[in-house]
């Protein structure tokens, strides 16, 4: 019986492995390998799942791969693809933020075209320096600081047309916290930046006091996820443990919100749910303001237990780069070949012609 | 008389590859009786028994329980039938009480959820009542010494109304006293008509308490007879196939000047008060005493693996520490523990690895690596010289039976070079043939002028090998006799003293 | 003493004397016994049909360097495996020491270089910087032994905790000097080709320097395993603790220095970590130690205490790589990746631990 089960387990596993194995490959084609940094990802599921449709349906041989957060996978990974025979990478960056990575990569490709996307790949967010050392490369992303610049303004209008509301404890100021995805990463430090310096500005044209860190002790103005993975778990964790010492019994409750992306948004909401805030039948809504607009954000803002997002367009980031791997595999070099690519939200950076931008825009349901 | 007979094995055969352990035995054990089961180590009465548990699948034969075919699959499937075994090597659930153990897989449930812990405490002490068992149901097994867990396996087994039940070693780890008292409770299953396969070494043993015997050897039925019929003489034959008239070696050895003095030791974790006593070179000194009256601590705390509260060690005059294991080997001391199986072999290390682990610098080369060729030679002597049974120095260990684990062990201590030996119970499951080489070689070593000391619950073996006797008696000294001119009644008496 | 021929020969002839049924065992127990390789086999012969460049001589120079490179972990992890142990700390371990090499070795003239007084980076400095990491490391290591031998505990609690306290150490170290958690990249030349310049070529894959220095280390654990009193020591106490503090064994320091030798691999694998990557982040090495765990297991180092070789850890990792490559080469999707890679050390293990269960 036991040898029975093990050989039943052997069979199993080897038909397992191949039955997973996307069938047939031809040499010729163009083979496209698209790496993520993470699976686990909310906002890059979107993407991934709009992108997977855009390749077939341009007919591309492709396969996708999730180095789990860890560069050093993601490194062997992209060799492996390399060897065997993928003659297009789409690269998820999962270190952003040190250019080493991106030039290392270019390095392995040699001649073979590299699309980057989402994650930034120079130092601080400037990219610029590797894209134009290696021309076989591209990045289309969205311009880092805009979603924060979006956000801020998107708090500051609502919060200035809000004031007395949420003002609970009359003190005339709003106390805010900021969820910061990852430490490092360079979209969060635009977001977590000017999401709220922008809103002050806002705030100020309009004569109101800025806003205040909830935590006066605090040695940041922002709680970041540990492990870097913008979750909303951490996000959920934060809020709970800051709602114990910070709450309207105390005269000290959290006013506002503002998460770098719409996974810590709805781990904020589910922790303000469980103290009794943000449902249909609560006395006081917290704003909570993200970036993203995952399907569950919207959802979150039509129930109202959300208050805004900043849309970074999920299926519009998927069709430029499915553009651009077209384009580039007929023969433009990535610069032509995202200069070809159609559509309204899209536009070239000023500073570099091998950069597109995916345009974001305010979201909060109306 | 056929519905006499409770059990019956016939033409049992096992065979592992390369290996016939077992061919065509068959045993019969009647209602009310005990019967002995006598063979040599490997003789094939563990394998036998183990077949009759479904331990090992037999590959041939029949077993009937009351006239019906049995096969049993497991051990617990047995138990429930009526068969229960006393094991030679408790496997216990250590960390839990004693009616957890008993009541182990068929605890008496409230409402079919929640323990009857109630009802398991007096049924307990029902059983431990009617046998005679002084032993708190609620104490943890750890604490308790080995012969009373074994106590709780024989209510264990009796609180199954076991039909058969058998005793594999079961005095090996027990005092006089305790054995007295195993054999009342013998007694009185045999009364109640329990029939009882009893497995030992020890030749009184079996003369006193059973019925038939049976004898096997190499695998093979060689020989069943009712007790009285056969003489000691007759069982020695049968089993090893050859006469053995002298079951201790000649004593040859001239015990020299002191060489080692114990002083005033005492133990800061146990029981030790003011062990003082003396060995002589080339002497062997025996050290008697009850279960728990502190001779394997006296060992231990001389070897420094367990903690003295005061108390001097002196080797040839000259003061020593001995603080850890090391540092006493440095000192030429080497320690034969009690528990093989716990603290004497690396069960899945091979034969070699566990006989050089004690001399690793001998083989040193070079300030760090180990020749393997002198760790082959120094094993292969020790192969020899003590006639080990082993296919190769490859073998683990565990697979060795307990006399040739033994010798393993033996050996690893006699490659430190050492010049007291202190050996705890070294006969201990041990086969007739294997403890005379034994006896042998603690006699050869005293010739050569090691001190040997030695501990062991079998009086006639220490009268046999020892030149002096200390008698220990509740963690104190009781007295010291002349093994030549003394008696099994005055070793008795001191071994009371302080109880 | 050894003979292969004859062994052989004495095998057959007992296979001779076998009868049908026996026979029968013997392959069953045969296959079953060398399950892993077998099915090892038929899924390399799988990937090669479906994807015939998995076979060359550039995918296997890939292989080559993969292996190399999550090697020195596994040997590390191996020995507290023997100890009945684990460790949990490896990753943050080579996290922190990946980002400390990194910073040590940067480039001069870097704009975000993290300690602009650092002289510019010279072979003497890259030895040092090795030696650096290899000694905080194994000063790790240390506290992780001290804390298992001195006070008997699982080592699972104590590597957890050193884990957590490392986590905090590579947080704070890369807030230093104003690098607010930013990546370090910009690591000098020579240090990236001292670990990752080019041995040879297979095919079009160069073979990378640390491929050499994973061979000459795997030779170096080997000789410490086997040929060494410390060696020795380590089985014994991994097989029986008590027994071998009777022998005479120094069960403290033997516990102390296995974790420490561990730790210093660990420096070593960050030592290489910092350049592999491009850039060292603040989560790079995270959750390491799971594949390492992995592969010694599938490698034959049992949990159960006191077995395990080199061999099998070098195979163990082969084995891990070949199943990464292929499924990549394979692109199979993310979800399946990870069911395909629990259920392979699920069945690995099963059908290796089959070895060491006493036959009935």
């Amino acid at each position: 019986m036991k040898k029975l089960i093990a050989i039943t387990l052997a069979v199993l596993m080897v038909f397992g492995m191949a039955a997973c194995a996307n069938s047939g490959s031809s040499d010729g084609k163009t083979k496209v390998s698209v790496f993520w940094y993470d699976a686990k990802d909310i906002y890059l599921g979107t993407v991934r799942a709009a992108l997977n449709k855009e390749l077939e349906k341009l007919g591309f041989e492709y396969d996708t791969q999730d180095a789990a957060a860890d560069q050093a996978t993601q490194m062997e990974q992209i060799k492996t693809a390399i060897s065997g025979g993928s003659n297009m990478l789409i690269v998820n960056v999962v270190t952003s933020g040190a250019e080493g990575t991106a030039k290392d990569i270019l390095k392995l490709a040699g001649d073979i075209p590299v699309i980057f996307f989402n994650r930034a790949i120079g130092n601080d967010g400037k990219d610029e320096a590797v894209l134009n050392e290696f021309k076989n490369s591209c990045f289309i992303g969205t311009d880092a600081p805009e979603a924060g610049h979006l956000q801020g303004k998107m708090v500051g209008e609502y919060v200035v047309a809000n004031y007395d509301t949420l003002d609970l404890n009359k003190d005339g100021k709003i106390s805010y916290v900021m969820f910061k995805g990852q430490e490092g990463n360079a979209e969060a430090i635009f977001r977590t930046q000017y999401g709220v310096e922008d809103a002050n500005k806002v705030l100020k044209e309009n004569g109101k006091s800025e806003l205040v860190y909830f935590d006066p002790e605090a040695k940041t103005n922002y709680q970041v996820d540990q492990n870097g993975q913008w979750s909303a778990d951490a996000a959920k964790q934060y809020m709970e443990t800051n709602l114990i010492s910070f709450n309207e019994a105390n005269n000290n409750m959290i006013e506002l919100v503002i998460c770098n992306n719409d996974g810590m948004a709805e781990g904020a909401i589910a922790a303000l749910q469980a103290a009794g805030y943000n449902k249909k039948d609560s006395a006081h809504t917290i704003p909570v303001f993200g970036v993203d607009a995952t399907d569950n954000a919207k959802k979150l803002i039509s129930d109202g237990a959300m208050t805004g997002t900043v849309k970074q367009d999920a299926e519009g980031m998927a069709s430029a780069i499915a553009q651009t791997a077209k384009n580039i595999s007929e023969g433009k070099t990535p610069v032509e070949a995202l200069a070809a690519v159609k559509g309204e939200i899209f536009s070239i950076a000023k500073s570099c012609a091998s950069k597109l931008y995916v345009a974001y825009a305010p979201y909060t349901g109306k | 008389m056929e519905q006499d007979v409770l059990l019956r094995m016939v033409d049992i055969s096992k065979s592992f590859p390369g290996v016939k352990a077992l061919d065509k035995v068959s045993l019969e054990v009647k209602k009310g009786t005990v019967h002995a089961l006598m063979g040599e180590n490997g003789a094939g009465k563990s394998t036998l028994m183990k077949c009759l548990f479904g331990i090992y699948s037999k590959d041939e034969g029949h077993i009937y329980l009351n006239g019906k075919e049995i096969n049993f699959k497991s051990s617990r499937e047995a138990l429930d039938n009526g068969v229960a075994m006393v094991h030679q090597e408790l496997n216990q659930a250590l960390k839990r009480n004693v009616m957890d153990n008993i009541w182990l897989g068929r605890y008496p449930k409230i409402g079919g959820i929640a323990v009857n812990e109630k009802k398991m405490y007096d049924d307990t002490m029902a059983v431990f009542r009617e046998l005679g068992i002084d032993v708190d149901p609620k104490r943890i097994m750890s604490t308790m010494p080995v012969s009373q867990r074994q106590m709780v396996e024989i209510a264990k087994a009796v609180s199954y109304n076991s039909k058969v039940i058998v005793f594999d070693e079961p005095t090996s780890s027990l005092t006089e006293e305790e054995v007295e008292h195993l054999f009342q409770i013998i007694n009185m299953l045999r009364d109640r008509g329990v029939g009882i396969i009893y497995i030992s070494h020890k030749m009184a043993e079996i003369k006193r308490i059973s019925d038939y015997i049976t004898v096997m050897r190499d695998g093979q039925w060689i020989a069943t007879e009712p007790a009285d019929k056969l003489e000691m003489s007759d069982i020695i034959r049968l089993m090893v196939g050859r006469e053995l008239t002298n079951q201790y070696p000649p004593k040859t050895n001239k015990p020299g000047e002191v060489y080692l003095e114990v002083k005033h030791l005492s133990g800061t974790y146990n029981q030790l008060q003011d062990v003082s006593f003396c060995a002589r070179r080339g002497e062997v000194l025996g050290l008697a005493g009850l279960d728990s009256s502190g001779r394997t601590e006296t060992l231990e705390s001389i070897f420094g693996i367990r903690t003295r509260k005061s108390g001097k060690i002196y080797l040839d005059g000259r003061e020593i520490r001995n603080h850890s294991a090391g540092e006493s080997i440095k000192n030429g001391f080497a320690l034969l523990t009690e528990e093989r199986r716990s603290t004497g072999i690396f069960s899945i290390l091979n034969i070699r690895d566990n006989t050089v682990i004690s001399s690793l610098k001998r083989h040193k080369k070079f300030g760090v690596y180990l020749s393997e060729k002198s760790q082959r030679e120094d094993t292969q002597r020790y192969i020899d010289a003590m006639h080990t049974k082993t296919p190769s120095q490859e073998t683990k260990i565990r697979s060795l039976s307990g006399g040739n684990q033994q010798k393993v062990i033996i050996g690893r201590w006699l490659l430190t070079e050492p010049d007291v030996l202190l050996l705890d119970e070294p006969t201990r499951g041990i086969d007739v043939g294997a403890k005379y080489e034994i006896y042998q070689l603690i006699l050869d070593l005293a010739n050569q002028g090691k001190t040997v000391i030695m501990v062991s619950s079998e009086m006639p073996e220490l009268l046999g090998v020892c030149d002096r006797i200390v008698v220990m008696s509740g963690g104190r000294v009781a007295g010291e006799v002349d093994a030549r001119n003394t008696t099994q009644e005055e070793i008795m008496t001191l071994a009371a003293k302080y109880v | 003493m050894i003979n292969p021929v004859k062994n052989i020969q004495r095998s057959a002839q007992e296979y001779k004397l076998l009868d049908a049924k026996d026979k029968k065992r013997y392959w069953m127990d045969g296959i079953l016994n060398n399950a892993l390789y077998i099915l090892m086999a038929i899924f390399v012969i799988c990937t090669a049909i479906l994807r015939p460049r998995f076979l060359t001589l550039d995918s296997l120079g890939n292989l080559i360097s993969q292996v190399a490179a999550y090697l020195p972990l596994a040997l590390g992890i191996g020995g507290c495996i023997v100890l009945t142990g684990t460790d949990l700390s490896a990753g943050r371990v080579t996290g922190l020491t990946a980002a400390i090499s990194a910073v040590l070795l940067q480039e001069s003239g870097l704009s975000n270089k993290m300690f602009n007084s650092l002289p510019a980076v010279n072979p003497g400095m890259i030895f040092l910087a090795l030696l650096a990491v290899a000694a905080i490391g194994a000063l790790i290591g240390m506290v992780n032994g001290f804390f298992v031998a001195k006070f008997s505990l699982h080592p699972f609690i104590v590597t957890l905790a050193t884990q957590l306290l490392t986590t905090g150490v590579i947080l704070w170290f890369f807030d230093l000097n104003g690098n607010n958690g930013q990546p370090i990249s910009g690591q000098d030349q020579m240090y990236k080709d001292f670990v990752g310049g080019e041995l040879f070529r297979m095919g079009r894959t160069p073979i990378p320097m640390y491929v050499l220095y994973a061979i000459l280390l795997t030779a170096l654990m080997w000789f410490i395993w086997n040929k060494t009193t410390f060696g020795k020591n380590m089985f014994a106490v991994g097989s029986n603790t008590e027994a071998a503090r009777v022998s005479g064994v120094n069960v403290f320091w033997t516990i102390v220095l296995v974790h420490t030798l561990a730790g210093a691999m660990y420096g070593y694998a960050g030592f290489i970590d910092g350049v592999r990557a491009g850039s060292v982040s603040s989560v790079s090495g995270m959750n390491a130690e799971c594949d390492a765990i992995a592969a010694c297991v599938i490698g034959g180092v049992s949990f159960v205490g006191g077995t395990g070789k080199i061999s099998g850890i070098v195979l163990g990792v082969l084995i891990l790589r070949i199943i990464f490559v292929a499924l990549t080469m394979l692109g199979v999707s993310p979800a399946a990746l990870y069911i395909i890679k629990g259920a392979i050390i699920l069945c690995a293990c099963s059908l290796d631990m089959r070895k060491y269960l006493v036959k009935k």
